[in-house]
């Protein structure tokens, strides 16, 4: 009950998006996942830095507007 | 006798027979040329053909393990142009994209830094008309533009080939260094090709000019052709790490917040050269390898992006972001296209993008250069961003745009499924993919932790992008410009130039100083020169002064190192 009302509010391919990620959360227990360095072997470290990277991508982009971004006739 | 012509000039010299063809007879012509062109690959490993001018061996065809990967992409991607353009009754067009192709496979087969200069400048003047027939005025300045950068590159090719040959007695294209004034300056040519950072400025600007047609022809060529000649010339330079390294961070930003989505796609695409040239600075050869392997899958995903956001072009009219959205439900088969080229750029398991990106950030794990590694896996993760969601999202879903547009044409349709198509089938079946790279190394792409890691990273991504969104945290985005690096060029040295000018002025006039007179004379007679007597008209005089200054500069560097 509770799931469906979530997929109501969340949106469909939403969902299923977060159905994968816990999914792949969950794998992360399955099996021993090395990685090129140590630091990578931390649990779920690659979703981590995954979400971490995008917000950070966000925020720096939505900053930069203000420096970089000049009217469409800029240089006409 | 053909076949010792280096594959690639028979589709040069062929173009010039298109004008004379009917339009049907004409793509079956450029096709046959290329399907030609490709028999010589066929040839071996060796030196073909040299020419012995003045005392001089010009290395016409050469081929070895390097090259042929190079080639065989080439061609492919000239095949697939050729159809994506059929639908277009433009002979001029045409010339330029298959001579453009022809010239860019014959410097692959270069064996010497002269063959090469001849080649590497043809690329230029004939790629400079794929920008011009993006017919507006923007191409027209845009393209004006592209040719002085190109044939700056070409000058220090040339500078750079002249010193070598004077210093060591030959001019073969080998292994150089950059310690050297003549590797130094080589390297700053292929640097500006390849799209370094602050010499990238054109790729950004002019790109996103051309055509539909234009776009997916340019995107292909002359930046690989530049990643090719690192690889060859400057494999295992260290600052080419670090170089690589900035080239894949900072375009993620601009394309972040660049509104038409072509262009965000040239953002993107110097953000993949940026792997390559790390992957060419390691120079180990699992590194040479994963350098080609990227280039090659890259050409045909890039391709694909372009291709599906051209048939976005050509049927609404724009590729702005701010204007696009829920396009889906009209052109399905083009968003299906986007999205495996989505996918593929991205690096998704089981798409092109995965199996060859592995073998570069493997390559950094193995030689323990930690921070470029995790600067790379953030750029991984901005490439998601910006090419694997925001090009399909704001072009074919988002909000509605009012748009009804039809489903691109058949032509369009065939180009885009047979990239989709080696995009998924690389993917699938690296080990025969793996085969035509140049050094036989045993790698596994597909192993537990490797995919595991690769799909936690890009989905936890992309649910950070559907929170965003989801939440209206996401800004609209708007009608802009986004300053990049050929803002220098296009307004700080003109400024700065006309500052000094009013400022000797003034001197002039409050001390009356008779030694500026002579600076003015000099002056008004260029001024009379180039404006009243209409030899360059106003439109272009802007970028005429440019292209004095960016003349002026190569003069000046060129003295200096004389004079060093």
């Amino acid at each position: 009950m509770i799931l469906l009302k979530l997929i109501k509010k969340f949106g469909k391919i939403n969902s299923i998006v977060l159905f994968i990620c816990i999914l792949l959360l969950l794998l992360e227990f399955v099996g021993h996942r090395h990685g090129e360095f140590k630091i990578e072997e931390f649990l779920f470290f690659p979703a981590l830095f995954g979400y971490i990277s995008c917000i950070v991508i966000f925020k720096v982009g939505v900053a930069l507007r203000s420096i970089f971004m000049r009217d469409e006739d800029y240089y006409d | 006798m053909i076949n010792s012509f280096p594959p690639g000039f028979i589709m040069f010299i062929g173009a010039f027979l298109i004008p004379f063809l009917p339009k049907l007879g004409r793509q079956v012509y450029m096709i046959f040329l290329v399907l030609l062109s490709s028999f010589s690959l066929f040839n071996g490993f060796g030196t073909h053909l040299t020419i012995n001018v003045l005392d001089y061996n010009f290395i016409i065809n050469h081929s070895d393990n390097l090259s042929l990967p190079f080639a065989i992409v080439f061609h492919i991607a000239a095949f697939i142009t050729i159809i994506f353009g059929s639908h277009k009754d433009d002979w001029k067009e045409n010339i330029a994209v298959i001579s453009y192709a022809g010239a860019a496979i014959a410097a692959l087969h270069a064996g010497d830094l002269f063959t090469l200069f001849l080649w590497w400048e043809a690329t230029a003047f004939t790629s400079v008309f794929l920008i011009l027939g993006g017919n507006t005025t923007r191409a027209y300045r845009a393209a004006f533009r592209y040719i002085v950068i190109q044939v700056c590159s070409g000058m220090f090719l040339l500078a750079g080939a002249v010193l070598f040959l004077y210093s060591n007695g030959n001019a073969l294209l080998g292994q150089m260094s950059i310690d050297d004034t003549s590797g130094l300056l080589i390297f700053l040519a292929f640097g500006i090709k390849a799209a370094f950072p602050f010499l990238n400025g054109w790729l950004q600007d002019t790109y996103p000019e051309a055509s539909e047609v234009g776009t997916v022809a340019l995107s292909s060529f002359t930046t690989k052709l530049a990643i090719y000649a690192l690889a060859r010339s400057f494999a295992g330079t260290d600052i080419l790490i670090y170089i690589g390294a900035l080239m894949t961070f900072f375009p993620i930003f601009f394309a972040v917040i660049e509104n038409d989505l072509r262009r965000v796609l040239a953002y993107s695409l110097n953000n993949q050269l940026g792997f390559m040239v790390v992957a060419v600075g390691i120079g180990t050869e699992l590194a040479i390898n994963g350098a080609v392997a990227h280039a090659f899958a890259h050409i045909i995903y890039k391709g694909l992006l372009f291709m599906s956001m051209g048939a976005v072009l050509y049927r609404v009219g724009t590729c702005k972001a701010s204007e696009l959205g829920g396009l889906f439900k009209y052109m399905p088969i083009t968003a299906v296209c986007s999205i495996i080229g989505a996918i593929s750029i991205s690096a998704f398991p089981l798409f092109s993008g995965f199996v060859a990106k592995s073998l570069i950030m493997s390559s950094l794990g193995y030689e323990g250069l930690s921070f470029i590694y995790f600067m790379l896996l953030f750029a991984s993760a901005g490439v998601l961003h910006h090419s694997g969601i925001k090009i399909p999202f704001f072009a074919f879903f988002a909000h509605e745009s009012g748009h009804k547009p039809k489903e691109a044409p058949l032509n369009m349709i065939i180009a885009m499924v047979i990239g989709s198509v080696l995009c998924i089938l690389i993917g699938i079946f690296p080990s025969i993919f793996y085969q035509i790279l140049p050094y036989s190394v045993e790698y596994q792409p597909y192993d537990f932790s490797h995919v595991l890691s690769q799909l936690q990273l890009l989905t936890f991504a992309a649910f950070a992008f559907i929170c965003l969104w989801h939440f209206k945290i996401y800004p609209p985005e708007l009608n802009s410009t986004v300053l990049n690096s050929d803002w220098f060029y296009r307004r700080m040295f003109p400024a700065v130039i006309s500052n000094i000018v009013d400022g000797l002025k003034i001197l002039n006039e409050k001390f009356s100083v008779n030694c500026f007179k002579g600076f003015n004379t000099i002056k008004n007679f260029f001024h009379d020169i180039m404006f009243e007597n209409k030899v360059i008209d106003r439109e272009a005089g802007f970028d005429t002064q440019i292209v004095l200054q960016i003349f002026g500069i190569i003069v000046f560097i060129l003295i200096f190192i004389h004079l060093k």
